[in-house]
């Protein structure tokens, strides 16, 4: 026993000696090999951007041209934004951080922890860039926090083969994947009638997948969330709330504030949800855990992605925009470095590379001369996702005190779900929540 | 102790004193003090995480918020149960269940000893993920369980609804609080004198007359020390609620240790989370004298 | 209570019975990790409970250890060969949980003999200091103390999490009501022997104190290998993760993937569940004494 304690106190001994020494490691300055910068890069689970063999190719590629060495850390959307935030509070901040404009131009670059990149869209950048990408981008003073890879719609999915037992498949048009508020409500009916559980849940725990609650909310009767200015929160008005009510009243549907977004579509390929509203076309393309290929859930079931329904049959998608932006910290050496990768991923002839990693769609129709419209060109599944790229609406994540009016929005979600459902109940919550939002 | 001491023994006992408390002395006002002390100093200020603004002193501004700010009164509430509820559970199951196996023999005694700590050797973060499991809505053991011996008929969401939140998240607290106390009663207990015991038991006491007059008052001093542990251990549920709730649904399972978080890194208000630390700071402190008072005064 | 007459079978019987009710009870979620981390992600799943894994699978081991990578060691320039992420979480969290308990038994013990013994200026304001700041949560000072971290330059670093569990004054307190039963006869003798203030403490004062030591290192390792708040504010790269850490990230990135959850629990939990039973009774002895001297 004496001797097994005697070893471990010598390896810790030495292993505290040496890791003294080692505080400022390898991996944020100095010893590097001369010309040779280090940056870090934190990622957030984009496609297979958060997959750290894929993410190593790309950045082995990068360091083997241009010599810089790039670290790479995964974030997830239940707690990256802690990390990130915690970060900042101990100013050690990576070089990169890739998400959307929704956290990188209307928070950190609001808050002044970003680097202006303006300089790094020249004009034929900006002609061939997705004009609602690029506007994304850019804040009011015409300072970019964020450059733009790849962007889709986000939307909803169903399982198809739940819906023709349940016999709800009458509901749904599979060649246009689109259907009416009034559709979506007979189907989830049936599909309670045959299912009597659970059909779909408003998961409404936390952080990550607020696009699939927004955009089914506003699109059931047509609210908005924001003014077209970006200048007000008003998911208050009655449309919404209307929706809010009828989602709470309808058998079938559950606010589940004890799940996430991910926890969600998790419940959807295992079958226990037969409709998810956290879906995009990277979800369609993942082959998930149960390993029978892409579409498929874990028992073999179809998936089909579908518009958010509406009234009329035409939703008005959230879009989704990710990109690299810079943390300010001050090192002229690691932001040029920095800069020099985003100008690799995001518009050169490796753009093709960067892009497929993610399974989305590229930002920009061409870079450097090498045609983006084409990268998708051989996929079936993609090609069918194109159907719903024009009913992508309004990107308003960029509207101010977005931070706070996200986290209000799940906020007033658990209360209308804890509530008892009446009308006055709801209204209430709803006016509170978004009241915070508009920093009232 | 001694009454007088000469100057040149005082000035010996003064600097050794000092040398022997200087290690531990660096740690701690490096790393309690000196943080409470500029934490103090932010709970006046705006400090946020806005780099453009510049930090305002505000005074009293965030300690009057607080008592307006319905989600820290929430939280409070929540804390203040949490630490009402386990502590004199955990006292009460604890004691029960070393009384009950404190005569045993050697081997299953230490089985039931194993048992109850292996919960606080787990980890709180392990026996996190397991019981969100259990929990789970869909395909939890507890549902399971419960409708299948018919209790209920509905799968019950035990973390999303709120009146379930709390109640499931003490229920953990509890399976990783007791683990200590037991080993602690076990020990009290077979050091009770059994010559009184058995003087008592001649005297034609009943079993509880023996307890109450003559264990209950040896056992006294792990009683207060167990108050004292639970109490903190109480205080520190803050994985449970970071992992499973996020303090919701509905703030159900809000406490101050996890609002002070969320002010933080949510909120971006760290002036204002700091007020907040604050006021937790001297509840506790209060309350850690009052203990210790008692301690103290047995 | 127990009973020792006649009268009272029924009621031991009943003891006994609830006894090992809650014995299961309590040793279930153990058994549930382990059995889950063998389980298929459809038997996991699977709303009618599979009591006993049907089909055991090596898969979420596969995954937990494919899914992040990381040097087994990095000291100085000397980068070690690229392991799982998950051995290098063990490691640091070994290394963190014995650093910390070290440092805190020998600063606690040093600064509770002088708390107990000696009569220097200033010591009834320490001593309340300590007892104040003994139950403070580490929340209250979350934004001072990562702040604090960073200006060190410790921040992302095991050792900012090490030196406050060190700082946090539990330890003082115990060793200090240790330290009031070494009879003062003793280091009088010792003071008339000509010993130093140095040799009476290791000589006289440290066998005295010794089960106090021992209860306080458990204590330390204990709650420093599950102290996850502190984990959590001040580690973010991956290679410094702890194992604790490592597995809520995995719970936050999949978070209904539980039998790959469960085998990072399992990972976790099993090498101190080990250790305990090997200690097991020094473990309940050191716990035991703690208390009665408190």
């Amino acid at each position: 026993m004496k001797k097994v304690l005697a070893l471990i106190l010598a390896f810790c001994m030495i292993f505290a000696l040496t890791a003294c020494g080692s505080k400022t490691p390898a991996s944020t300055e100095s010893a590097a090999p001369s010309g040779g910068t280090e940056i870090t890069l934190w990622t957030y689970p984009i496609g297979n951007w958060g997959d750290e063999k894929t993410v190593k190719a790309l950045t082995d590629a990068f360091t083997a041209e241009t010599g810089i060495k790039v670290t790479v850390e995964y974030l997830t959307y239940k707690d990256g934004d802690d990390k990130v935030n915690t970060a900042i509070t101990a100013k050690k901040t990576p070089d990169l951080v890739m998400e959307g404009p929704e956290r990188l131009v209307s928070n950190w670059g609001a808050n002044g922890h970003m680097v202006d990149i303006s300089d790094l869209f020249d004009d034929t950048d900006k002609k061939e860039i997705n004009a609602a990408a690029l506007a994304a981008c850019f804040n009011a003073d015409g300072k970019a926090y964020e450059y733009p890879l790849v962007m889709t719609a986000h939307c909803m999915a169903v399982n198809y083969n739940a819906f023709v037992e349940a016999g709800a498949d009458q509901y749904i048009n599979k060649e246009t994947h689109t259907w009416t508020t009034e559709q979506f409500l007979k189907a989830v009916d049936a599909l309670y009638a045959k299912y009597g559980d659970t059909v779909g849940a408003v998961f409404c725990n936390g952080q990550g997948g607020d696009q699939g609650t927004r955009a089914l909310v506003n699109n059931l009767y047509g609210g908005t969330f924001t003014n077209a200015e970006h200048t007000a929160y008003t998911w208050d008005d009655a449309k919404n709330i209307k929706a809010l009510k009828t989602l709470y009243d309808q058998n079938g549907i559950a606010y589940d504030a004890s799940i996430v977004g991910g926890d969600e579509i998790a419940n959807f390929y295992n079958g226990i949800f037969k409709m998810a509203f956290c879906w995009n076309i990277a979800q369609q393309l993942n082959p998930n855990s149960a390993g029978n290929g892409a579409g498929k859930t874990a028992n073999g079931d179809e998936i089909v992605f579908m518009a958010f329904p509406s009234e009329d049959g035409t939703a008005k998608l959230q879009g989704g925009i990710w990109g690299f932006g810079i943390f300010d910290n001050g090192d002229a050496a690691k932001i040029e470095a920095s800069k020099k990768f985003i100008k690799y991923m995001c518009d050169s002839a490796k753009t093709v590379d960067a892009v497929r990693a993610s399974n989305f769609f590229a930002a920009r129709s061409a870079a450097e001369g090498t045609d983006l419209s084409k990268v998708w060109a051989d996929n079936e599944v993609m090609n069918e996702y194109t159907k719903l790229m024009p009913m992508l609406g309004d990107y308003y994540q960029v509207t101010t005190n977005w931070a706070t009016a996200r986290t209000a929005w799940w906020n007033m979600l658990q209360k209308v779900g804890a509530s008892d459902g009446s009308e006055a109940a709801i209204t209430a919550a709803v006016n509170e929540f978004c009241g915070q939002a508009n920093g009232k | 102790m001694k009454q007088t001491m000469s100057p040149r023994l005082r000035r010996r006992e003064n600097i050794s004193g000092y040398l022997f408390l200087l290690p531990s002395l660096v740690f701690f006002l490096g790393f309690v003090v000196y943080p409470m002390v500029s934490c103090i100093y932010l709970s006046f200020t705006d400090a946020n995480m806005d780099a453009n603004t510049p930090t305002k002193w505000i005074w009293f501004a965030n300690y009057v918020e607080l008592w307006q700010d319905e989600v820290f009164l929430k939280g409070l509430w929540n804390t203040i149960i949490i630490v009402l509820v386990s502590v004199p559970v955990v006292c009460i199951f604890s004691l029960w269940v070393a009384s009950a196996i404190h005569k045993m023999k050697e081997g299953p005694l230490s089985f039931f000893r194993i048992v109850f700590y292996l919960p606080v050797i787990t980890g709180s973060v392990a026996v996190t993920v397991v019981w969100k499991w259990m929990y789970n809505n869909y395909y939890g053991i507890f549902n399971y369980l419960l409708k299948g011996v018919g209790v209920i008929d509905k799968n019950i969401n035990w973390l999303g609804d709120p009146k379930y939140a709390l109640a499931c998240i003490i229920l953990i607290l509890l399976t990783t609080s007791v683990g200590q106390p037991i080993v602690l009663y076990v020990s009290a207990l077979s050091n009770v004198d059994q010559s009184l015991v058995e003087a008592a038991e001649v005297d034609g006491a009943t079993n509880t007359q023996v307890f109450w007059k003559i264990r209950w008052p040896q056992i006294m001093p792990t009683t207060l020390y167990i108050l004292v542990i639970t109490t903190i251990n109480s205080f520190q549920c803050f994985a449970l609620i970071q992992l499973l709730t996020s303090g919701g649904p509905n703030y159900a399972t809000e406490t101050i240790m996890y609002y002070i978080y969320y002010t933080a890194f949510k909120l971006y208000r760290f002036g204002y989370g700091n007020a907040m630390g604050v006021v937790l700071a001297i509840f506790i402190a209060i309350l850690s004298a009052i203990q210790f008072r008692m301690a103290k005064e047995k | 209570m127990t009973k020792n007459n006649g009268g009272s079978k029924a009621y031991r019987i009943i003891c006994v019975v609830v006894l090992i009710a809650l014995a299961i009870l309590f040793l279930f979620p153990l058994y549930w990790i382990l059995t889950g981390s063998l389980k298929t992600p459809n038997a996991i799943s699977s709303p009618i409970p599979q009591w006993w894994p049907q089909e055991f699978t090596l898969r979420n081991f596969e995954v937990l250890f494919s899914k992040r990578s990381a040097p087994l060691f990095e000291i100085g320039s000397l980068v070690g060969p690229t392991v799982p992420g998950a051995i290098r979480w063990l490691i640091n969290t070994v290394f963190m949980a014995v650093m910390a308990m070290l440092l805190t038994c020998l600063t606690a013990s040093m600064a509770g003999y002088a708390l107990a013994k000696k009569r220097f200026t200033g010591r009834g304001i320490v001593f309340s200091l300590i007892v104040a700041a003994m139950a403070l949560p580490k929340q209250v000072i979350l934004i001072p103390l990562i702040r604090e971290m960073s200006s060190l330059g410790m921040y992302d670093n095991i050792w900012a999490v090490i030196l406050p569990t060190v700082g946090w004054p539990f330890g003082v307190f115990l060793m200090k009501q240790f330290a009031e039963g070494i009879p003062g006869e003793m280091l009088e003798a010792a003071r008339i022997d000509g010993a130093n203030e140095l040799r009476t403490f290791t000589t006289v004062v440290y066998p005295m104190i010794k089960p106090g030591v021992g209860a306080l290192a458990i204590f330390t390792f204990i709650n420093s290998w599950n102290d996850y708040f502190l984990q959590l504010i001040m580690l973010t790269s991956s290679s410094n993760l702890t194992i604790s850490l490592g597995i809520a990230t995995m719970q936050a990135e999949n978070s209904t993937d539980y039998g790959l959850i469960m085998a990072g629990a399992a990972l976790a939990a099993v090498p101190i569940i080990v250790v305990f039973l090997i200690f097991q009774k020094y473990f309940t002895k050191g716990i035991t004494m703690g208390a009665v001297k408190g």
